[in-house]
């Protein structure tokens, strides 16, 4: 089978991640962890955890407001990468039992057969002759969060753009409301009433970085706690018993992806004329078989889940046998990566 | 699970998730019902709804802080505060950073949300941690074993020294008991750090705790 070159590297990331956040809870600098990250008044902050204690405290604090902009900076450039990148749930439920073998399976089928395969790659046209297609013509949909965090000239932009939309054509799949988006209303509105962070309580990455914490305190000071025991469970339990996590609960993913509609750049693009699916007819569905997030990237329009929520994990690209997928910084402006 | 039926709304599977997750975050938000005693937080963090409003958990100020008094707090001491900051008298105690930043707490400063958040020109006997409480059946000093370590640390000199009538003279610490000035003391904890009761020889019997304890004394709203 394909190997995903970036799964491995993914791993690295997260696990340094981890690691650079359990040295400083042990010195005077003070980094912190995911929920603010940062040296001195220069931090990112959790946008969940942002919006949560707004709502809750009621008080904008300027400092926190630049920490918010500039992860909106980072989603707006780079996507939901904190999902592929930063996150351990992930990482943590590729380590449970079982879970490699089912997405090797679903790989395996989706694959064209060993015969149709070498036949089909082999007429195809040199990579560097032809431009790519963007998978996603049509700007972001008309999303309120979307428009109010919008500056005003794409705002106009969109205006104009989004009225072939009312002539009855294929509506561009750049939003589809799903369970997570419910949640993450739910959770604001028990923020708003009960005036604290709700999902805070539960989050799963901060159930991780706490267990890390309260474990090292064990070994350093002979600190115990039932703590020590209840986080990793409820963790656990967590990610066993909604396997699909990050694709129906969690309200941080959720939030993400409604500010990267705004996304544009590094998105995967398809390349139509090396797909051998599309050129060719070979029976591949490869692409979005090996998808987390479920998004069918070549057809980004009938897809199930939107090309919002790609977390440029880039297992895509990885697993394409005619090297048809890319993430170029800009649509037209191909570059081979890798 | 056709594409189609998807396409549109939610589906059934997908309004399961929804409609529990959501009723799950609304059901957790209860929790801040459940009664807990209060707890010392670091500086600024003195009111406790607008600090358990505000704070992330994001361990900056525990980390920052140059004293190690802060440490995260346990689910013993309640499920809306765990890993909230708290103050450990036995690890440190609070001296507002005078040593390592002028006076200036770094731990306020470092909080991104303001969970902690002061006045500009606060004055450390003003901002109340907690108040110190003697424990008379351990304290050294109350069993007539001339201890005054508390009366002779505290910055704020709140701990007073009372002469027991008829029993020795004055410079005679064996006939003297401490007691603590409620006004004076902003819980900073420096006695309860150095209060021998519970160390290597001096242990009173029957004691789990020191002598001398520092206790939160949270504001409720504004
Ligand atoms: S969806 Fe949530 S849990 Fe999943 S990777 Fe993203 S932030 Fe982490
Ligand atoms: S003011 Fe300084 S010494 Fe006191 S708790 Fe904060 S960081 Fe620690
Ligand atoms: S720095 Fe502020 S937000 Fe962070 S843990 Fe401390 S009090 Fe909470
Ligand atoms: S906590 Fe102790 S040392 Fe600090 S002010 Fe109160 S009595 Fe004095
Ligand atoms: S330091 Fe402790 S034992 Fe000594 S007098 Fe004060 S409270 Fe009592």
């Amino acid at each position: 089978m394909k190997k995903l070159k970036a799964n491995n590297l993914r791993a690295i990331v997260i696990l340094g991640v981890v690691l650079v956040i359990a040295v400083g809870y042990f010195n005077l600098v003070g980094i912190g962890n995911l929920s603010d990250f940062g040296w001195g008044l220069i931090s990112t902050i959790c946008p969940l955890g942002f919006v949560e204690t707004l709502l809750a405290s009621k008080l904008l604090i300027p400092r926190a407001v630049i920490s918010f902009f500039a992860v909106v900076a980072i989603v707006i450039v780079l996507g939901r990468v904190f999902c592929a990148w930063v996150c351990p749930v992930p990482l943590l439920q590729r380590w449970f039992p079982g879970s490699r073998k089912q997405q090797e399976k679903r790989i395996a089928e989706a694959l064209p057969d060993a015969e149709a395969l070498p036949a089909a790659t082999e007429a195809l046209p040199d990579a560097e002759a032809l431009p790519a297609v963007d998978l996603l013509d049509e700007p972001s949909g008309d999303l309120p969060v979307q428009a109010a965090l919008m500056p005003a000239e794409t705002k106009l932009k969109l205006k104009s753009a989004a009225k072939p939309k009312l002539k009855g054509a294929a509506k561009p799949n750049n939003f589809k409301l799903d369970s997570r988006h419910v949640v993450l209303g739910g959770a604001l509105l028990s923020t708003a009433i009960f005036g604290f962070p709700v999902f805070c309580l539960v989050c799963p990455v901060g159930l991780t970085f706490a267990s890390v914490l309260f474990l090292m305190r064990l070994f350093a000071f002979g600190e115990t706690t039932w703590t020590i025991l209840v986080f990793p469970l409820v963790l656990v339990l967590e990610l066993v018993f909604f396997r699909k996590w990050c694709k129906t609960i969690c309200p941080l993913g959720a939030l993400m992806s409604l500010i990267s509609g705004l996304n544009k750049t590094f998105r995967p693009s398809i390349d139509n004329s090396r797909c051998i699916k599309t050129a060719q007819g070979v029976n591949c569905s490869a692409c979005s078989a090996v998808c987390a997030e479920n998004i069918d990237i070549r057809n980004p329009k009938t897809s199930q889940s939107s090309l919002n929520n790609c977390t440029k994990c880039r297992n895509c690209s990885d697993i394409c046998p005619a090297h048809a997928i890319s993430f170029p910084f800009l649509k037209g402006k191909q570059k081979t990566e890798d | 699970m056709g594409a189609a039926e998807e396409s549109s709304a939610l589906s059934r599977r997908s309004f399961a998730f929804a409609a529990g997750g959501a009723a799950v975050m609304l059901g957790l938000g209860t929790l801040k019902f459940v009664p807990t005693r209060p707890i010392c937080r670091p500086p600024g963090g003195q009111d406790e709804d607008s600090f358990l409003g505000a704070c992330l958990r994001c361990e900056r100020c525990r980390e920052i802080c140059p004293q190690n008094v802060i440490v995260p707090a346990h689910l013993e001491q309640g499920i809306l505060n765990v890993r909230t900051p708290t103050m450990n008298f036995k690890e440190g105690w609070c001296d507002f950073c005078e040593e390592a930043n002028a006076g200036i707490p770094l731990c306020e400063g470092v909080c991104p949300t303001k969970a902690l958040r002061l006045v500009p020109d606060f004055k450390p006997e003003e901002v109340v941690i907690g108040k110190a409480v003697i424990n008379r059946n351990w304290c050294l000093g109350w069993l007539l074993k001339g201890c005054k370590k508390c009366f002779e640390v505290c910055p704020y000199e709140a701990i007073e020294m009372e002469q027991l009538e008829g029993l020795g003279n004055y410079n005679n610490s064996d006939y003297q008991r401490p007691h603590v000035i409620e006004d004076k003391c902003n819980g900073c904890g420096l006695c309860e750090n150095r209060c021998p009761s519970m160390m290597n020889s001096s242990l009173t019997e029957g004691a789990t705790d020191r002598a001398i304890t520092v206790h939160a004394v949270t504001i409720q709203g504004d």
